[in-house]
């Protein structure tokens, strides 16, 4: 290969030698980002012997490329930055005029600039702060806003607990201001919270209380949202029927506001329901019809990833081997370009799992680089014991039960120190299965 | 009558106005859907052989979401587009993409029945039965090729197999290095004995060397067990590493030990366990360039280049292309319960005039796909891959060279004139000018 001058151009450097380079601090976050977000597959590699195993780690970076993309980058840093600085500016100023609700309004300002950029941690920082501040005025609503800022942070970050203990004190304001739309978020989150920790009947409860809410506030999305919700729930008790109920009137309520995103939320439930129910050429179109909707909503490739994922898995289980390869390499594409490293992590996942279902051994490479993003970029323990219990039935697959055993019980730690109960239990069982 | 879908999401009302109008007078039975969504339901419930998309304001976009919305499409539709202003850059990709054809929106009648005339003219394919494949069985894969450059290769894989030598397998992506090394330990003295690959390539650098020579327990993070490596594995037996040239350097030189002492340490282990392998090696890169430039140990490539094989390009293996066609058709036919006998004139001269990168791999894989979508016993056209489509108008109008054998030219006018006659043979001989009694000699010949 020469460029136009004719000497050798130089090949592009791999990523995961890029990335050993850079060191492990948070304020190079911003660029670690970008060095994947910029990196291709090498060309030579495409029909290889090892294309077929391609990961991140393998794709190229050129440092000519990612120099080129720096001041753009660090001109969105300053400006992220400016941003904290004048908002906390400002609501120094607030206070200075004691103006409570102006001075909570800056922080959780600030807050939701940490949220678009990524940074959930620091948001949750200034949220606690601005509760802080609003928590002694008179106008409750400054103390509304950001105990449900801090409710919908805590969900991202996995703490449960806390997200449940914000919405509770949400919904408790709410009701005693007459803010219907409020305490609907906070039952929906309420709800969340219950679902993720595994208490079926909580979540139930949480969701119906905010479905009665929604009804008497004719809101029609917000109806719809907590019966997909619903439905979600019903699906994971095994509930089917149920689950079909709630999804199709999830359906009629988003549609009758043209909803798209939310038309596509919904389908994207009624693919997976449709799959378990052994319906598979339906759940096919139906994440067909998911795409086209999510194509017109705004942009929320976290979305789109979810539908291809969904549908690889369903590729995969009917045994379409090659067709849920490409799909699984079109939702890498869309993650790598939008830094969404736990999507990453799940498609590294599925395309081992995929391998192992081929008997491939050379499959484990996604599961190691699932397991180096889930560690290095991601900092998510579940999402690294998630890794470990498909690693562990890809081994035992390939008949490597020792090793198979190893990462099932690593996993099973990793849950039983964050309490995830429901995880810990399907481990236990896969354990239990392979000694029989 | 061919079964046409049209969906616009806006001025719906105009623009079918005109072509139910068209379509009722070119044998085309129409459906019109103004909403997306209910177009991918359209296109699950029923089979459809044409579907014109009107794209919208980010026709890019658009064009990308019905190429993949139509991929898993039952039938295989071809794609039409319209674009209110369509860009040089929209031709390119439309192109690119395997579109029938880029329409401008208003539409215009002569523009609609060219569209469909180059559909149908894909619907008039002459099939051509797949030849008889003599194969090689390798374990579960076969060798496959009877060209001279294959020739030689075998000749040579004979002289080498019975040997302990180690070999450097040379060849392009997709040449076929792994099957090669396979042959080669399956016709010499250690076929018996495990035969194990590993693609160096394709392992993180820091893990390579673990899974090459094992590691005991905790011996680093992620070490959540004894590994035994694969040196340990292919004992007795061989040990095929392929993409060699992607080896660090560090690493290079413990294998050079391994190969030189006969024995390795696991990764965190204290004792050498000795080892017996015969070893096979393969890059798609030049060796020697990589030694001038100081990325490959030149004392290691002499250690593998005892013996070098050299795999020719698909390109250099003339009508093998035919020949693997045929075999990779059987085989995936065969996985995915299907029965293909035959394979279109048309989709041939694309195959032939495919500029094939990834060599028999990328065959492999365009005509697994083609089995996959065919909906009847011949491949065609409409089953190989948008890319492969997209170079139809590159394709000469007749065979160039020495793409295609007097003896296939033959068979090929002889289908077609029998698919013109409804398979009358009397009728086909008259139009071909040879005896009644000739005519059936060749179809049994050309197996037609």
């Amino acid at each position: 290969m020469r460029d136009a001058g004719g000497a050798r151009a130089l090949p592009p450097v791999r990523v995961e030698r890029a990335l050993g380079l850079l060191a492990d601090l948070e304020v190079l976050n911003p660029l670690r980002a970008l060095l994947v977000s910029i990196s291709r597959p090498d060309e030579r590699t495409m029909w290889s012997s090892s294309g077929p195993y391609l990961t991140l780690g393998k794709r190229g970076v050129e440092p000519e490329e990612l120099r080129r993309h720096l001041p753009p980058l660090l001109r969105s840093i300053a400006r992220h930055v400016e941003a904290l600085y004048y908002a906390y500016v400002e609501a120094l100023e607030c206070r200075q005029r004691s103006d409570g609700a102006g001075a909570a309004a800056a922080l959780l300002e600030a807050g939701h600039s940490e949220e678009k950029f990524g940074r959930l941690a620091q948001a949750l920082t200034w949220y606690e702060n601005a509760l802080a501040v609003a928590e002694g005025l008179q106008d409750r609503r400054p103390e509304l806003r950001a105990l449900r800022s801090l409710g919908e942070v805590c969900l991202a970050l996995g703490r449960y607990a806390d997200a449940a203990r914000h919405f509770q004190r949400s919904l408790a304001i709410s009701e005693a201001e007459f803010d219907q739309a409020s305490a609907i978020i906070a039952c929906e989150g309420l709800g969340d919270a219950a679902l993720a920790q595994g208490e079926w009947a909580g979540a139930e409860a949480w969701y119906g209380r905010g479905l009665r809410l929604a009804e008497g506030a004719r809101d029609a999305r917000g109806m719809g949202e907590l019966e997909r919700s619903l439905a979600v729930l019903a699906r994971r008790q095994g509930d089917l029927t149920t689950a079909d109920a709630h999804l199709r009137r999830a359906r009629e309520l988003v549609e009758s506001v043209g909803a798209a995103d939310a038309i596509a939320q919904v389908l994207n439930g009624q693919g997976q329901l449709d799959a378990q129910l052994g319906r598979h050429s339906a759940a096919s179109a139906t994440y067909r019809e998911a795409l086209a909707w999510a194509q017109r909503a705004p942009r929320d490739a976290g979305l789109e990833v979810s539908i291809r994922l969904n549908l690889a898995e369903l590729q995969l289980e009917t045994g379409r081997f090659l067709e849920a390869e490409a799909e699984l390499r079109r939702a890498e594409q869309v993650a790598i370009a939008e830094n969404l490293t736990s999507r990453l992590v799940q498609i590294y996942t599925l395309m081992g799992k995929l391998r192992g279902q081929q008997l491939d051994d050379t499959g484990f490479v996604f599961f190691e680089q699932a397991i180096e993003l889930s560690q290095a970029l991601e900092r998510s323990p579940t999402i690294e014991a998630r890794v470990y219990v498909e690693y562990g039935l890809f081994k035992n697959q390939l008949g490597q039960h020792e090793e198979a055993r190893a990462y099932l019980e690593r996993a099973r730690e990793i849950f039983e120190s964050l309490g995830e109960a429901p995880d810990v239990e399907r481990v236990e069982s896969e354990l239990q299965r392979m000694s029989a | 009558m061919l079964r046409f879908l049209a969906v616009a999401t806006e001025g719906a009302a105009g623009l079918f106005q005109g072509i139910k109008q068209w379509a009722a007078q070119a044998d085309v039975e129409l459906d019109c859907v103004t909403e997306l969504p209910l177009a991918v339901r359209q296109l699950a419930a029923a089979r459809w052989d044409v579907v014109l998309a009107v794209l919208g304001e980010q026709p890019e976009g658009d064009l990308a979401w019905w190429v993949d919305a139509l991929r898993g499409a039952a039938g295989s539709p071809r794609l039409i587009v319209a674009a209110r202003r369509p860009s040089m850059g929209l031709a390119l990709r439309a192109e690119k993409l395997g579109v029938v054809d880029l329409l401008t929106v208003p539409l215009r009648r002569d523009d609609f029945e060219r569209a469909l005339g180059r559909v149908r003219s894909a619907a008039s394919e002459v099939p051509i039965p797949l030849p008889e494949v003599k194969s090689d069985a390798v374990g579960q894969y076969m060798l496959v090729g009877q060209s001279p450059a294959m020739v030689e290769v075998y000749k040579l894989m004979a002289r080498v197999a019975p040997s302990a030598a180690t070999v450097l397998i040379q060849g392009d992506s997709g040449t076929g290095k792994e099957v090669l090394a396979r042959a080669i330990h399956l016709n010499g003295p250690r076929a018996a004995r495990p035969f194990v690959a590993v693609n160096c390539a394709a392992i993180p650098e820091n893990l390579l060397e673990s899974e090459l020579f094992g590691h005991e327990k905790g011996a680093f993070t992620g070490a959540v067990a004894r590994k035994i490596g694969r040196f340990e594995q292919a004992g007795g037996g061989t040990l095929f590493l392929d993409e060699v040239a992607d080896m660090s350097l560090a690493l290079q030189a413990k294998i050079l030990r391994a190969v030189q002492e006969r024995e390795i340490e696991r990764v965190g282990g204290a004792e050498m366990i000795p080892v017996d392998v015969r070893l096979l090696a393969a890059t798609n890169r030049d060796l020697k360039e990589a030694i001038a430039q100081g990325r490959f140990r030149e004392d290691l490539y002499y250690r593998f280049a005892v013996v070098t094989i050299r795999l020719p390009r698909l390109a250099e293996r003339g009508d093998d292309l035919s020949l693997l066609t045929a075999y990779f058709a059987r085989q995936f036919a065969e996985r995915y319960s299907k029965r293909i006998t035959a394979i279109s004139d048309h989709a041939l001269d694309l195959l032939r005039h495919h500029n094939w990168v990834g060599n028999v791999r990328e065959l492999r894989n365009v005509i697994e796909r083609a089995t996959i979508v065919a909906t009847d016993e011949t491949l065609r056209a409409e089953h190989l891959p948008e890319e492969l489509r997209g170079e139809e108008r590159a394709l000469p109008d007749r065979p160039q060279g020495a793409l295609s054998t007097l003896a296939e030219v033959e068979a090929r006018h002889i289908a077609r004139v029998l698919a013109h006659t409804n398979g009358q043979i009397g009728a086909a001989a008259e139009i071909l000018g040879i005896h009644r009694n000739t005519l059936t000699r060749k179809m049994r010949e050309y197996g037609l």
